[in-house]
């Protein structure tokens, strides 16, 4: 079983540590400050890098949703100008897709994912974190605009061209707010690219014994299948703004009209990405409520096997419907009919899942704790925008919707309602694993029902502004269009999940610091994460676990003995191989990264000899990279702090 | 049972009561409006209108059977206290596979009910129907950011081609209309809510929508996709007249720009003169709002108190500011095809692409400070001020924008 | 332990320590592969879509691509993908030696299709002006192919890497700066191919002019360094006692060789709707 812990095939960093080595290649072994957090290769410590980035982004996302709410208010109001609010929902949108929803999804990744397998880190530890630090270069390059004359991008989360070309997006010579875009989603891309390659293979090849795939739990399964949307739908993008940055930078007319560039190839390419992009959004939150229902229901998920394949369903219908979101661009009847239908089509494996959740729920003991009152609040939302999703199947009356705030909420529904409230639920679920201390749930519930409220009242309105005739992505009404009650309730409803939002963090922030203590398992979990002491201890399982049973860590509670008998087996084989291996800590990923950022910048400046600096950093730190190799040592985990001693119920 | 239980018995009955009394505030209150989908006017929106309701219905009962599950779920399963939740977990059931795919089932039929009008839908809202194709009028919009221009090539006029206006589009009513939408920029979309669902205006590519409207009307319409800076306020309208009111609209469009003579002196005229105009105000009334088709009627007529003098000064101003270089006025001295066609803007009900309802005070708002109606417009990017520097090129003094204004309402 | 384990003992069709058996560098490498067949599928598309709709004034791209030069330089890097897996080969058998000068095959191999590519492109630039910007074809064309270029270009600088790593010596014989060396090793090689692609297109272009006597005197700085260059990188060959590079590191050389084949059925798919296409529905 020691061959388990070892990332790599063949054993040579066994002697690693002996080795007498030049000062460049000397490990960094600090364990606290922050050298031990610029050069973690710690699955945990960089996916609690993820979370702290994308709350941080998530909350510039909010203040920038909550002054365009402010300048709807009322008709006629001029808070923001036109650019100003063009600039507001451009980064919006850009920054809860790509810098909140998606780090975030991968902060849990990071962090559950391999302790759900019962491994000790991900395949490539090191390109973990560099994942992490490329995904905060992409970060920094969009959101550098705003502290610059050129400002920050303003052509919309989706750069219709031909308006990113030169011709007019360009307030003024020199405006590169368009470049800082491209360059930002590209390298996020190569960010979300690595990350992913890495969780495929982590989840293929680093399963605990007995760890079948069918016994993956639901999370790790829409892992996978994120993962591999990403790696297959990233690329269309990433070539879609390879071409755009060629058409700003070196003449080419790929999407330019002058040149005989067709601008429709632009939506193309950008929503053979873009839709899948809104399953990369939501199977990980469905894959968290799938965790969350069956543990808080005291009984397994509803069809298992079901739940699994409409997930992998969803992920493949995901590459055969981004055409409707191209319903008004005349595409012809055959090809609306033929997208609509489809799109009819990927409602089935959604609805599966819901009615799956139904399911779970019926017969349980529902313990009605704050993760559990957020994931019932995923269901009832995400139903509801689901159901504004089919209606938008219906392509001629989508024609009346689209680009209407009638979109808007729908998209709210599935990506708040949706993801934003799983990923609530989940910090709530995993919180005392992650930092031992128990959140209130009197602050937890409170936080809940205001930002449930507000959040309705926010959104609901605007399905009938939508149908009422107001498009989005308008900084400007008139007084006389039937549109200022809703948008009036809208505002409100905003400051009321913004309250909510506070809240929630405010209540964090403090139980991290002065929470109460969590026992271990809090919540009599199903599966491996809980079986470890919390906080997990850096290596993770003292012993690697057998897994004998889907809800793998259900058996051990009801298999004590044996389970018992088994890790002291296993215990003396990984102490007869030298302990537990780790890999050693490094400071190329950051290095590497860093000439990204240099790279990225002096290129968006079109300052190319900067731009080929920023290249050879990127080269010295991959190269010393593969020389330093994957290093190692050995630790000796403490027997009794892997005490199992488990009881059923929850402890306060 | 204890008083407190009965105080809160009464709260939960006061806001059930509440929320019954709030239904028709969603259904009633927030139904309508100019632009309201709900209030389909013609054969195209009534289609799309009467999908939308069809998946409303299905969805809306799928809704209430899973929502009525999941509650009945969560309430009866819940635990109702600490020694509940520590109780001996239930049976650990994996699922029942006869209740899935019964379940898939009956999505793919409910599904079934809204592809089948969705389909019949699609390829009728596509174009105009055979049958009907005879009386189909056409008109070609253009998207240019940030306003619309029409073109009638069915009236053409001697030595210019065929008719061209802006920002409202007249159409004859009970005809089924056929749009070409065609764009010299970027990606704009054109909406009619009330007519006809958006279709997008594409750079190189030649798409169309069609749309009738049953009776005359006038009627609210804005670009929907979002097309750069000034994307909110750039709007148009449509007018749909009688077959006789139409003809004669189309008849008085051929004719040149219409003149005044005069000999007079303008120095002594009393010039229009307006101040204190707000950022991004709003240009519109309840008295234009109560009855816009007979508003536009009366904007078809010369104003009773026009100063010939003063139009004629404008004329001369329209030269020699430059405004001939980007607007037609036809007949007259305007000769340019980047901004709207001007040649009968005094009988529009709007200016400023649909933004401003046409009045002496917004119009001398507009001209004196474009960039405050319009960010980013072209009038005064480029025309007011230089494109690459942003200092100011041209300067009006308000004697200058009160001529302008009075020539410009002159040309009915 | 690490370096010169004798052939044979160590299987390479199973890894233990993985759950599948499958070693994680393979499984990374496929993973990635299937993302990088995406990224070509855009750039195809994005090429065959303005190929079925031509803006007016497009070339006819039959009036310049040189079928004969094109299959050479395919079928070249056909050959550099058998080196490829006889690199594979010798290295799962423990021969270092034998997988060095597979790997100088298969860069060599690599070079000149990189080298029959500048040349295309030069030509195509300086004889038929067409370039990125000159129309949507030059867009397409030289944004798909200059990509798999690209691919090819870090696949050598890969090969070269490894073959440089192969000189990396054991613990026990490091007396010398290891680092140093392969810096310097590794510009050597930079600069004996820059210098050995600028001397071969020179010397195409002489013989095509039918100049060979002009093209010495013109170009003898560059052809000396060249050959300078080439006979610093024989002594840095030279057998200089244990490596630590050996059978163990037959996974690395295997992922790299999955990329390299890759690239090569990549061009494989390129060249006939890329080349080939044009003479079939076309003509």
């Amino acid at each position: 079983m020691d061959a388990l812990v070892k990332s790599n095939f063949i054993g040579k960093e066994e002697h690693a540590g002996v080795e007498k080595r030049s000062w460049l290649f000397t490990r960094p072994t600090a364990k606290t400050g922050i050298v031990s957090w610029l050069t973690t290769v710690d699955h945990k410590r960089v996916g609690l890098l993820y979370g702290i980035s994308s709350l941080f982004f998530f909350l510039v996302g909010g203040f920038e949703a909550i002054l365009i709410r402010l300048q709807l208010a009322v008709p006629n109001n001029t808070l923001l100008t036109a650019q100003q609010y063009n600039e507001m929902f451009t980064m919006h949108g850009t920054t809860m897709i790509f810098l909140a929803v998606m780090p975030l999804s991968a902060a849990f990744f990071n962090y559950i994912m391999p302790l759900q397998i019962g491994a000790r880190d991900v395949a490539f530890p090191r390109l973990n974190g560099f994942a992490f630090w490329v995904f905060l270069v992409g970060a920094i390059i969009l959101n550098v605009g705003w502290f610059v004359k050129s400002g920050a991008p303003d052509v919309g989360w989706f750069g219709y061209a031909p308006l990113t070309s030169t011709a007019y997006s360009s307030q003024f010579a020199g405006d590169m707010s368009t470049d800082l875009w491209v360059m930002g989603l590209q390298v996020l891309g190569v960010s979300s690219i690595i990350g992913s390659l890495n969780f495929i293979v982590t989840i293929i090849n680093l399963r605990a014994p007995g760890m079948t795939m069918m016994r993956l739990p639901v999370f790790t399964w829409m892992t996978l299948f994120t993962a591999f949307l990403i790696i297959l739908s990233f690329p269309a993008i990433t070539i879609a703004l390879v071409e755009l940055m060629m058409d700003r930078s070196f003449g080419t007319s790929f999407f330019e009209v002058s040149g005989g560039g067709l601008p429709i190839l632009w939506q193309h390419l950008f929503w053979v990405f873009g839709h899948p992009e809104v399953y990369i959004l939501i199977l990980p939150a469905m894959g968290i409520i799938s965790e969350i229902l069956p543990t808080f229901s005291r009984k397994p998920l509803f069809g298992y096997p079901i739940v699994v394949f409409s997930g992998a369903a969803i992920g493949f219908l995901g590459f055969g419907v981004w055409s409707h979101h191209m319903f008004t661009t005349g595409m012809g009847t055959v090809a609306t009919a033929a997208f609509a239908v489809a799109t009819m089509a990927i409602a089935v494996p959604t609805g599966v899942k819901i009615f799956n959740w139904i399911g779970t729920l019926w017969g349980g003991h529902l313990m009605m704790r704050t993760p559990m009152m957020f994931a019932l609040g995923f269901v009832w939302l995400f139903m509801f925008g689901g159901f504004s999703g089919i209606m938008h199947s219906a392509a001629p009356a989508d024609a009346q919707q689209q680009d209407s705030y009638f979109v808007v909420a729908h998209f709210h529904y599935v990506l708040i309602g949706g993801s934003i409230f799983a990923l609530l639920a989940g910090i709530h679920y995993w919180f005392p694993l992650i930092f031992g201390r128990t959140v209130s749930e009197f602050w937890g519930k409170l936080s809940f029902w205001v930002i449930f409220v507000g959040f309705n009242v926010t959104f609901f309105p605007m399905h009938f502004l939508g149908l009422n005739g107001m498009p989005r992505r308008t900084f400007t009404y008139d007084g006389n269009m039937g549109w200022n009650n809703a948008n009036m309730w809208a505002t409100v409803g905003a400051l009321i999940l913004a309250v909510g939002i506070c809240i929630y963090f405010a209540v964090m922030v403090y139980t991290y610091f002065k929470g109460q203590k969590s026992s271990r398992d809090p919540w009599d979990g199903r599966t491996l994460e809980w079986s470890i002491p919390n906080p997990p201890p850096e290596y993770n399982f003292a012993v690697t676990p057998t897994v004998h049973a889907r809800d793998a860590f259900w058996y051990e509670k009801n298999n004590k003995e044996e389970i018992a008998r088994e890790k002291a087996a296993k215990a003396k084989i990984d102490e007869a191989h030298g302990g537990v291996h780790m890999p050693s800590q490094s400071w190329f990923p950051i290095i590497t990264a860093s000439g990204i950022l240099i790279g990225g910048l002096f290129f968006t400046n079109h300052i190319m000899l900067g731009a080929i600096a920023g290249g050879v950093v990127v080269f010295f730190g991959a190269w010393m990279w593969a020389l330093e190799g994957p290093g190692g040592y050995h630790v000796h985990p403490n027997e009794s702090d892997d005490d199992s001693s488990q009881g059923h119920g929850p402890k306060h | 049972m204890s008083s407190s239980a009965s105080f809160r018995h009464s709260i939960r009955r006061g806001l059930s009561a509440l929320f019954a009394a709030s239904i028709p505030l969603y259904t009633g209150g927030w139904i309508g409006g100019h632009q309201s989908t709900f209030d389909a006017k013609g054969p195209v929106a009534a289609s799309q209108l009467d999908l939308f309701y069809v998946t409303l219905w299905v969805t809306g009962i799928i809704f209430v059977l899973v929502a009525a599950v999941l509650a009945y779920a969560t309430l009866k399963f819940k635990a109702r206290n600490e020694a509940d939740e520590h109780a001996e977990p239930p049976p650990q059931g994996h699922g029942n596979p006869l209740v899935e795919l019964g379940l898939i089932g009956a999505s793919v039929v409910a599904l079934v009910f809204i592809a089948v009008p969705t389909l019949e839908a699609i390829w009728y809202t596509y174009d105009v129907p055979d049958d009907r194709r005879d009386q189909t009028y056409e008109v070609t919009a253009v998207g240019y950011q940030w306003w619309f221009k029409f073109e009638y090539p069915n009236e053409q006029i001697d030595g210019a081609g065929p008719l061209v206006t802006a920002n409202e589009l007249v159409i004859p009513a009970g005809r089924p209309v056929r749009v070409n939408l065609r764009t010299i920029d970027v990606i704009h979309s054109f909406w009619v809510p009330k007519l006809a669902g958006k279709v997008d205006m594409i750079p190189n590519r030649g798409n169309h929508l069609w749309l009738q409207a049953d009776e005359p009307g006038y009627f609210w319409g804005q670009c929907a996709e979002f097309c750069g800076q000034s994307h909110a306020v750039m709007r148009f309208r449509v007018i749909a007249l009688n077959e006789a009111d139409f003809a004669a609209w189309t008849a008085n469009q051929k004719k040149d720009a219409r003149a005044v003579e005069t000999t007079a002196s303008a120095d002594a005229a009393p010039r229009a003169q307006f101040a204190g105009f707000r950022v991004n105000e709003a240009g519109w009334s309840p008295e234009f709002d109560a009855n816009p088709l007979d508003n536009w009627v009366q904007k078809q007529f010369p104003e009773k108190s026009e100063n010939p003098a003063l139009i004629a000064e404008g004329r001369r101003l329209f030269v020699e500011k430059a405004c001939a270089g980007c607007h037609n006025i036809r007949g007259h001295e305007g000769v340019g095809i980047t901004g709207p066609d001007l040649t009968h803007m005094g009988s529009r009900t709007t200016i400023a692409a649909g933004l401003l309802e046409n009045t002496t005070r917004n119009l001398y708002r507009w001209i004196s400070e474009p960039h405050h109606v319009k960010p980013g417009n072209k009038m005064w990017v480029g025309g007011y001020t230089d494109r690459e520097t942003g200092n100011r090129i041209l300067e009006l003094t308000s004697e200058d924008v009160s001529a302008l204004v009075a020539y410009l309402e002159s040309l009915k | 332990m690490s370096s010169h384990a004798g052939a044979g003992t160590i299987d390479h069709h199973h890894d233990p320590s993985t759950t599948t058996g499958i070693p994680n560098k393979k499984l990374f490498m496929w993973a990635f592969l299937a993302s990088d067949c995406m990224f070509f599928g855009t750039l195809i598309s994005t090429h065959l879509i303005y190929r079925l709709h031509p803006p007016a004034g497009s070339p006819d791209p039959r009036d310049f691509f040189s079928i004969e030069l094109t299959s050479f330089s395919t079928f070249i890097l056909l050959m550099s993908s058998l080196l490829m897996a006889l690199a594979v080969n010798a290295i799962q058998k423990g021969n270092v030696k034998s997988t060095r000068k597979m790997l100088l095959g298969t860069i060599i191999f690599g070079l000149i299709f990189l080298a029959c590519q500048v040349y295309e492109f030069s030509h195509f630039v300086h004889a038929y002006e067409l370039t990125l910007s000159s129309s949507l074809f030059g867009s397409t064309f030289y944004t798909l192919t200059g990509t798999h270029g690209v691919h090819v270009a870090i696949g050598v600088l890969w090969l070269v890497l490894m073959y440089i790593r192969s000189f990396k010596p054991t613990v026990a014989n490091t007396n010398r700066p290891w680092v140093l060396v392969s810096l310097a090793h590794l510009a050597v090689w930079v600069a004996s191919v820059v210098l050995g692609m600028y001397v071969m297109l020179e010397l195409t272009h002489a013989v095509l002019d039918g100049k060979v006597g002009a093209f010495f005197g013109a170009n003898f700085l560059p052809l000396a360094g060249f050959l300078a260059a080439i006979g610093i990188l024989f002594a840095f060959g030279r057998d200089r006692g244990e490596v630590e590079f050996g059978e163990a590191n037959a996974i690395d050389v295997e992922s790299m060789g999955l990329y390299w084949h890759f690239v090569d059925i990549v061009w494989i798919v390129i060249f006939p709707v890329v080349y080939l296409l044009e003479y079939v529905f076309l003509s």
